[in-house]
């Protein structure tokens, strides 16, 4: 089930494709393909099935079936829910491993939410922990640990709320928050700017950490130096989910309609899905994985052998610009050296 | 007329004794008193509701907050009552205007309660009602009833939340609740008709209670609108104070988007006009008599058949977080009486301490002076014959 870019042209052609990241192509493309996971967490109603169907360009998310309407005065739980879509963006085959969190934010005291899904995200540093420790290793081992998770935030034209605080301060040091507006059609463009501010206001103000597109130290030519400062610019993300595919002077328009006009979600002045999407799958993803895997994944694997938390002080050690090319010397066990053999990477 | 055509008098029979004229009579009265409205909206915040009284009234009547506020707000984690007053004038007609803002519901990560300062703010305001009639001179009572309540809902597109359904199931119990839909300009008509249609069929299913406004009219246009009214709901808003250029030259209300204008204004667009329709034109004296006849009724029937004449109303278990805020009050207070009640021991001690030396030393002096006593004895029995002193 690959993603033929040659069959059926029903995406506009992205206009990044002549954007060449140097590096980009660091991993060899293993013919399965490079695992990339990417979790997805927001409030119901924000569009989290909407983006990654779009993002796919297929429904990979069937739409929701509708709860019982006399039980509509219980929450229910939050799930994790899994899907594997295989993708191919300029070449390079990945297989995109999604997971979605259905029911987050949904009760009226939403507090165990944060813990389930920290506890998730270590479970999946545990078990790369264990294999690295086991004499015979598995040379198939699937890494399961999430390179991204987007944050989906409503559009409410204010700042954050607390829900969204919260979460991404208690996540940002644990893994890559990309912070994304859902629905960002119900803002104007004077309004959008004026949000995004103020969410990166509010996340600067509380010193939450989030993948802000950091210069790795050996990559600082000008291009993507300037790249990164735009992206950081365009923080948060304001996407908006494709519904239909009109026909618009003989070519294929993914886009909404509304009484009032017709959004089109691939055009960079109506949303910024597009760069998302390049963001996502060609040019960071293997900024992504690197920092997920050398940076914190490092940092958990220190304070547990250690059995020291240093989260409170984690907000500078994870600014992976100054960790992550120095794998070397973020790598080396600073405790019981003797017990541990040396790091080695997992992921091909 | 019955007894016109009693008395038999044929010009009674024709023209009638006047009775006809009574409504002009009340026109007249009425539009020199002018009427008392209080509207309550209620919803999470950035769901649009100051921007929506502002359209609603052509006027800022409330001010939107700025970011240091806001940002103040979030850490106290309550529900406030704001109450902004207004005095609205149309073609010699005014109406005293209250409308009850609720910042912080539903805001927080732990929602727990949150719509219990909404419903006790409601109550309160009928026991105060209450006991005005109940005083000997009712001149000049203060009606803060709450004639209608707006609750906003979140347009996420599926269905209505877990605590939507808990507020909605109190307010609606003890006020006209109007359901509306906020940001609706973030809805495709379709996905539009698909919610309002959930909406409506969870709101039957956990017997949620909304306002009916009545459809029998007089003329047959006002039915019809009624209909269209009623068919509506839960109304979908979209709220803009700025007036903007559509894409044929119309100067209207609304939102301009890069892919167009939506109007505030325009039926197509959003149910704006009908909800004001409601609120305003045709339905708030309805609104007022419902709640005066029937839900203010209801309470007073209740608290009378519990209460005597002239008691308070008897103080509920309250809000959890004013509970802990008690108990946390109370155990200062106890620590302090501790503290207090320690030094003053140890001051008594202290005071022993010191009348037990003072004693021992009055007792050392006393033994002294006895001891000096039976020498002065011994010496002056040493001057008689019997004296064994001198034996040697």
């Amino acid at each position: 089930m690959k993603e033929g870019s040659g069959e059926e042209q029903n995406v506009a052609p992205s206009v990044y494709s002549h954007v060449s990241r140097p590096g980009s192509h660091r991993y060899k493309s293993a013919k399965k393909g490079l695992p990339f996971n990417v979790m997805l967490v927001g409030e119901s109603g924000l569009g989290r099935t909407t983006f990654l169907n779009t993002l796919c360009e297929r429904v990979v998310i069937p739409p929701h079936e509708a709860a019982n309407c006399e039980q509509a005065h219980i929450a229910e739980p939050m799930q994790f829910k899994h899907y594997t879509v295989d993708m191919e963006e300029d070449g390079m085959k990945i297989v995109l491993n999604i997971i979605d969190t259905p029911g987050f934010g949904d009760g009226i005291d939403n507090e165990n939410c944060f813990t389930r899904i920290q506890e998730y995200i270590e479970v999946q540093y545990d078990n790369v922990l264990a294999e690295e420790n086991r004499i015979k290793r598995n040379t198939k081992f699937t890494d399961t640990r999430i390179h991204a998770l987007l944050y989906f935030i409503t559009p409410t034209g204010h700042s954050l709320r607390e829900l969204d605080v919260e979460l991404m301060r208690r996540l940002g040091s644990r893994i890559n928050i990309i912070p994304v507006i859902g629905r960002s059609d119900s803002l104007t463009p004077r309004e959008l700017v004026l949000f995004k501010q103020r969410v990166m206001n509010d996340i600067a103000a509380n010193g939450i950490p989030i993948f802000n597109f950091p210069n790795s130290d050996d990559e600082d030519d000008e291009e993507s130096v300037e790249e990164n400062a735009e992206l950081r610019a365009m923080l948060p993300f304001a996407v908006v989910g494709c519904e239909e595919v009109i026909n618009e002077e003989g070519r294929p328009v993914r886009v909404r309609s509304y009484p009032w006009g017709v959004v089109q979600v691939d055009n960079d002045e109506h949303s910024d899905f597009d760069r998302l999407r390049y963001v996502l799958l060609n040019s960071h993803i293997a900024d992504l994985r690197d920092r997920t895997h050398n940076g914190l994944y490092e940092l958990y694997r220190t304070e547990k052998l250690s059995g020291t938390n240093i989260i409170a002080g984690s907000a500078a050690a994870t600014n992976a610009a100054h960790v992550a090319p120095a794998a070397a010397t973020a790598g080396s066990p600073t405790v019981q050296p003797s017990m541990l053999p040396q790091s080695h990477p997992v992921a091909a | 007329m019955s007894a016109t055509e009693a008395s038999g008098n044929p010009q009674a029979t024709a023209g009638g004794i006047g009775i006809a004229n009574l409504p002009n009579q009340l026109h007249k009265i009425v539009t020199k008193k002018g009427t008392n409205f209080s509207l309550m909206v209620v919803g999470e915040s950035g769901t649009g509701k100051t921007t929506f009284i502002n359209t609603l009234l052509t006027t800022e009547l409330i001010e939107p907050l700025d970011d240091a506020t806001r940002r103040k707000k979030q850490l106290d984690k309550t529900v406030d009552i704001n109450i902004h007053k207004a005095e609205l004038e149309e073609k010699m007609f005014s109406v005293k205007l209250n409308v009850v803002d609720t910042p912080g519901f539903g805001d927080y990560v732990d929602n727990n309660d949150c719509w219990l300062p909404v419903v006790d703010f409601i109550e309160n305001q009928y026991e105060q009602y209450l006991r005005q009639e109940q005083q000997p001179v009712r001149k000049g009572i203060v009606d803060m009833r709450v004639h209608a309540c707006l609750y906003f809902i979140r347009p996420n597109g599926h269905t209505l939340k877990p605590l939507d359904v808990r507020a909605m199931k109190a307010i609606g119990a003890r006020v006209n609740l109007i359901p509306v839909i906020a940001k609706a300009d973030t809805l495709s008509p379709t996905a539009l008709r698909q919610f309002k249609k959930r909406v409506m069929d969870v709101i039957d299913a956990q017997s949620i209670r909304i306002y009916q406004p009545p459809v029998e009219s007089d003329d047959d246009n006002s039915e019809l609108r009624n209909r269209e009214i009623i068919s509506a709901v839960p109304f979908a808003i979209i709220g803009s104070t700025l007036e903007v250029k559509t894409e044929d030259g119309r100067r209207v209300k609304g939102r301009q988007y890069p892919w167009g204008v939506a109007e505030v204004e325009n039926d197509q667009h959003c149910d704006f006009r009908k909800l004001r329709s409601l609120l305003i034109r045709t339905h708030m004296l309805d609104l007022i008599s419902t709640t005066e006849e029937s839900h203010y009724d209801k309470y007073r029937t209740t608290q009378m058949k519990t209460r005597k004449f002239g008691e308070p109303k008897p103080k509920k278990s309250e809000n959890k977080k004013f509970r802990e805020e008690e108990e946390a009050l109370r155990k200062r207070f106890t620590e302090k009486v501790k503290l207090e009640e320690n030094r003053f021991r140890q001051w008594e001690q202290k005071l022993i301490a010191e009348r037990d030396r003072l004693n021992k030393d009055l007792e050392q002096e006393h033994n002294l002076v006895k001891q000096l006593e039976s020498e002065i004895e011994a010496i002056s029995n040493a001057g008689s014959p019997n004296n064994k002193f001198f034996r040697k």
